[in-house]
């Protein structure tokens, strides 16, 4: 059984949010709802300033500490290691988000799909076919495109990363490409200190 | 009994996949498209078999489907009833139907075209389709309101085709090692093939260890990702590539076999820059052996004998070599003289210079294909922000000059031609020309008018025989006619797929002012914008994942077409754009001419059983079954099951196409077309001739300055605008996926300063301020970067709308575009280029203006989404 996991390779990735995209669009997320985020950090002093861009999301820790305070057994973890929530189950108590050190985990409020990416209550083709995955009021996040993954493809932000900066593979097979990117460039996973041990590494 | 779970993912639901082209940007990325057995259109992905793209695609490209299902798209043909005109005036918009709008539309074209065919002004650009983009042909029309252009390339191009006989350039990313961007983000956030590009560049950098150097005042996504960032101030590329010039060329760092043998720089340049004849007009070159003048292919001279440097005398004339011409301008330009105009260290150039130099590996072989070619693994890119001067021809000139000097043009590694359209790759582009020289190819959007007064288009077209389109003189003879002897004002518009009221330079006001002029405005287009607000007829257009096309648009590495084809019926009463205009041709009886305008456009001559007949309409798909067999004999079936006919480029037609003929190291037409053109108008009694700017036609760059640095000094900030590769190349803006994360980007969301200049200004992060150049006004709100040269006001495109009548689109605090100037003097005389940066200066307000506190502010979105919102709601 694989156990699931990505590498942000920092060197390739442009900032330029095509997973961000890909993301609400494989998934039909509402307006200001974000699985990914890519986000940009300026560092030092003109003339030497420089700018990182650093792509985000769920970690799938393998001690996620959002599956710990779940109340409801809603969060949970596949063999495959991805971390999953079952949103039949979710009370949309939002402890899974005040625990989440990673600031991954996303309310779905009722009044985002009343509203629609456009406003004004204007709820588009693609999102009527598309917000009937979700149970509003409760707390979701990435879930590696599970679906996808399942079909035996890669998530969608992987796909489509136009510099290949997201790699996703199994973290148990030595030979997969986020094993090897790790192992060559020393992948580190974020914020170690927190001691939640995500599946999610990062190499520069 | 177990039920079969419906999938969740887009991508899985029932459905089918089906190859298309991307239109969310000029170029062509291929595309597979996800349709539901419901029709519903839910999934966008790049076309893993595209070897452009490879499966990439940007965040433009991501957002098809929020284009296709924006509810404000126009739904069905629009009459005006409202006949007051103004950014935000209600239209008043009544439905009509097609066949009342086509009469209401050709009726009034045709009472231009019977009064004064003249009288009709386009702005068509439509790049994908330019088929479409060249309709005003088929009346002898060559006037223009285009949107981009000028903005974007309008000297870039006409140079490109004077030295690679091609559109756009790039850098080989396939064997490049020193890769230099001097402001382009190619490779990164933009220009040719934006996702596809970047994925080259990447494995470049990272599989192959290729170094990144940005030259630009704003630390770009190009110069976040470069090994090195070297800030410029704005308007000076120019003499950072001459200082780079002089220490390659007093170092000896040159790849002087290339110039002797390949380009044009051996020969002897004459007192009036025209270079030495003999009787014959044969050229000559100085042949240092014998010590004496030989003709430039006399067979007895090696091409190591020529010189490139002295001063000799032929038929009585002091003449030098091309190359001595170019040091004698270079000597000067000292990397310590150039500092000034620019603020580079001296040392920080001699350093960049040795550097190109040394990686270009000079002398160094490659055998590709059976080819031994040179090896010049080290290229100056440039683009938009770098080229777009005043001094625009000698500006990109001197960009190639550093490329000349390592002799890497059109070669492995170095800056190589890229066609547009690619059907020009193997059928009129590399021409021999006079005296062992390519034959320049400047003109490759169209033909341009003759020379001829009273000018016979409204932007004084006639008057720039190397090209490419100032639509900005449309507003320059608009404000006085008189002078320029124009005995025609346009009164009809014919818009499609352009906004030009969002794009043009100079102040939205007057341009107000010149779209009231007109008598009848005809807009196609799919979602509103800043010019359907001044519509009178509106015809909705399909969108792309409607629509048929073929197409190739400046692939850097690949070539081939790419169809575009339907993914759903048409959601709304819309027709396609070739339908609209062989309809309205037809009504206005052109439709004969317009056919012939797309054979030529199109190439169908070349195969004339594709040619389109008389009397008869045709349709997107017809035309474009035509572009594919026209490529590679295959029928539409095949196009449609494959999507593309994208390989690889053909290194014979990529790398030094020209091979055995010279380049235009000097560019001798800048003296004699100059001189023609001078004749001419004084033959004809030009009263602007005088005016005319002459100097700015030189055979090779110099180091004058762009007039914007001679402002007044009231005007302490240069501003400078740029996009990034969100929203650049095209509209996305309205798409709320984009906008989800462009105002969250911190460069998107003030007006930019260094933290000292903030300071030194007396400001502070937030404050709301006026911004005042010699030519226009906008406001906004300051932000700092440590990411901005001090000199530098930075303001994204993002901050640009202006009020639409569309939910999405925010106005901020008006178009940068109209603090640029748009006059003659700012205007390249020899391509019509104008001046893109603009000298300003801050005035701190403590509050908006009142028009602006009406209706959503970019300001407010920007504020709405850094409010810390509760936990999980990020």
């Amino acid at each position: 059984m694989a156990r699931y996991g990505m590498v942000f390779d920092i060197r390739r990735c442009i900032g330029c949010n095509a997973c961000v995209v890909a993301c609400k669009q494989e998934n039909s997320l509402p307006d200001g709802v974000f699985f990914t985020r890519t986000l940009s950090e300026d560092y030092g002093v003109y003339p030497n300033a420089g700018r990182v861009y650093i792509p985000t999301l769920c970690n799938h820790c393998e001690d996620a500490p959002c599956e710990k305070v779940c109340p409801s057994g809603a969060t949970y973890t596949r063999e495959d290691g991805i971390v999953m929530v079952n949103d039949a189950l979710c009370i949309g108590c939002n402890s899974c988000a005040v625990a989440c050190p990673y600031d991954q985990r996303t309310s779905l409020g009722k009044d985002l799909f009343e509203k629609g990416l456009f406003g004004q209550g204007k709820i588009t083709d693609f999102e009527k076919q598309g917000y009937t995955r979700f149970t509003p009021g409760t707390v979701s996040k990435c879930d590696f495109c599970s679906e996808r993954v399942d079909s035996g493809l890669d998530p969608a932000c992987v796909v489509t990363c136009p510099t290949d900066a997201r790699i996703f593979g199994d973290l148990d097979d030595p030979e997969s490409k986020p094993s090897k990117l790790i192992k060559e460039r020393g992948g580190r996973p974020p914020m170690p200190e927190k001691n939640t041990r995500p599946k999610v590494y990062y190499v520069t | 009994m177990a039920t079969v779970r419906e999938h969740v993912q887009n991508s899985l639901k029932k459905g089918k996949w089906i190859r298309s082209t991307c239109k969310m940007c000029l170029h062509s990325c291929g595309t597979i498209v996800h349709v539901t057995d419901d029709g519903i259109i839910n999934k966008v992905e790049g076309d893993p078999t595209n070897p452009s793209n490879n499966g990439k695609l940007c965040p433009k490209g991501n957002s098809a489907i929020m284009r296709h299902y924006d509810p404000n798209r126009i739904k069905q043909p629009l009459k005006r009833t409202n006949p007051e005109k103004g950014p935000n005036v209600d239209p008043k918009w009544e439905p009509i139907s097609w066949d009342e709008a086509y009469d209401i539309v050709a009726r009034e074209l045709k009472k231009a075209l019977d009064d004064d065919p003249r009288k009709i002004l386009p702005s068509l650009e439509h790049f994908q389709k330019m088929n479409v983009w060249n309709w005003p042909l088929a009346f002898g029309n060559q006037n223009s309101f285009q949107s981009g252009g000028t903005m974007c390339g309008g000297a870039y191009h006409p140079m490109n085709g004077y030295i690679h006989a091609a559109f756009a350039v790039a850098n080989d990313a396939l064997h490049c090692n020193y890769w230099i961007n001097d402001g382009t983000g190619d490779g990164f956030s933009s220009h040719l093939h934006a996702a596809a590009q970047a994925n080259w560049v990447a494995d470049a950098r990272i599989k192959r260890g290729m170094r990144c150097v940005t030259i630009e005042p704003r630390l770009s996504t190009s110069a976040a990702k470069s090994e090195e960032w070297i800030p410029i101030r704005p308007a000076t590329d120019r003499h950072f590539a001459l200082g780079l010039c002089h220490v390659m060329v007093t170092e000896g760092l040159c790849d002087y076999r290339f110039l002797r043998k390949d380009t044009n720089a051996p020969y002897l340049v004459g007192p009036d820059g025209t270079f030495v004849r003999n009787a014959d007009g044969k050229i000559y070159v100085w042949d240092t052996e014998s010590n004496s003048a030989r003709l430039w292919d006399d067979p007895t001279v090696g091409v190591d004998r020529l010189a490139l440097e002295g001063t000799f005398q032929v038929e009585g004339k002091e003449c030098k070599p091309a190359f001595q011409k170019f040091r004698d301008i270079v000597d000067k330009c000292t990397p310590e003289e150039m500092e000034k105009v620019t603020t580079v260290p001296a040392a920080t150039t001699r350093r960049i210079a040795r550097e190109f130099a040394r990686a270009a590996t000079i002398g160094a072989t490659i055998d590709i294909d059976g080819r031994t070619l040179p090896l010049r693994p080290a290229a100056y890119n440039y683009y938009r922000g770098a080229q777009g001067h005043k001094h625009g021809f000698q500006t990109n000139h001197a960009f190639k000059m550093v490329n000349f000097m390592v002799g890497n043009i059109d070669t492995p590694g170095g800056l190589c031609g890229v066609t547009l359209d690619d059907q020009w790759i193997d059928k009129n582009r590399i021409i021999p020309g006079e005296n062992g020289m390519i034959l320049p190819q400047p003109h490759q959007l169209g033909p341009l008018p003759p020379f001829q007064y009273p000018p016979s288009t409204y932007h004084l077209l006639n008057y720039f025989p190397v090209g490419l389109h100032p639509p900005h003189l449309n507003l320059v003879v608009f404000e006085n006619p008189e002078k320029y002897g124009v005995d025609f004002k346009p009164d009809v518009m014919v818009i499609g797929h352009s906004n030009p009221l969002w794009a043009m330079q100079g102040p939205r006001e007057k341009w107000f002012e010149f779209m009231r002029s007109m008598r009848f405005i005809v807009v196609c287009d799919i979602i509103p914008t800043e010019t359907t607000m001044w519509a009178d007829v509106i015809l909705p257009s399909h969108d792309a994942l409607e629509s048929w096309n073929m197409t190739m648009i400046e692939p850097p590495h690949t070539e081939g077409m790419c169809l575009r084809q339907p993914v759903v019926e048409p959601l709304y009463d819309t027709r396609s754009e070739e339908d609209i205009m062989s309809e309205l041709s037809e009504r206005l009886g052109i439709l004969d001419a317009y056919n012939e305008v797309i054979n030529i456009v199109s190439g169908f001559h070349h195969k004339p059983e594709l040619l389109l007949q008389p009397g008869r309409k045709y349709t997107d798909r017809e035309i474009a079954e035509r572009k594919g067999l026209l490529w590679n004999d295959k029928p539409l079936d095949w196009y449609i099951e494959h999507g593309h006919a994208v390989t690889h480029r053909r290194s014979d037609k990529f790398y030094r196409p020209w091979e055995g003929m010279r380049l235009h190291f000097y560019i001798e037409d800048m003296v004699t077309i100059p001189r023609d053109l001078k004749a001419k108008m004084e033959e004809a009694g030009v009263p602007f001739r005088n005016e005319w700017c002459w100097d700015d036609y030189q055979p090779l760059p110099t180091a004058v300055l762009d007039p914007v640095h001679s402002e007044p000094p009231e005007y302490d900030l240069y501003g400078i605008f740029f996009k990034e590769i969100q929203i650049n190349f095209g509209e996305s803006l309205s798409n709320p996926w984009i906008k989800d994360i462009v105002y969250r980007d911190p460069v998107h969301i003030a007006l930019i300063l260094n933290p000292k200049t903030l300071e030194k200004q007396g400001l502070k992060s937030g404050d709301i301020v006026r911004v005042d150049s010699p030519t226009g006004r906008i406001y906004g709100r300051v932000g700092a970067s440590e990411g901005m040269h001090p000199d530098a006001l930075g303001v994204s495109n993002s901050l640009s709308r202006i009020k639409v009548r569309h939910a999405t689109v925010a106005h901020a605090g008006g178009h940068f575009n109209d603090l640029l100037p748009y006059d003659l003097g700012n205007t390249d005389a020899v391509t019509g280029q104008p001046e893109t940066v603009c000298k300003v200066k801050l005035t701190k307000l403590d509050d908006w203006p009142e028009p602006l506190k009406q209706g959503l502010l970019v300001y407010d979105i920007v504020d709405e989404y850094q409010r810390p919102g509760k936990v999980g709601s990020h």
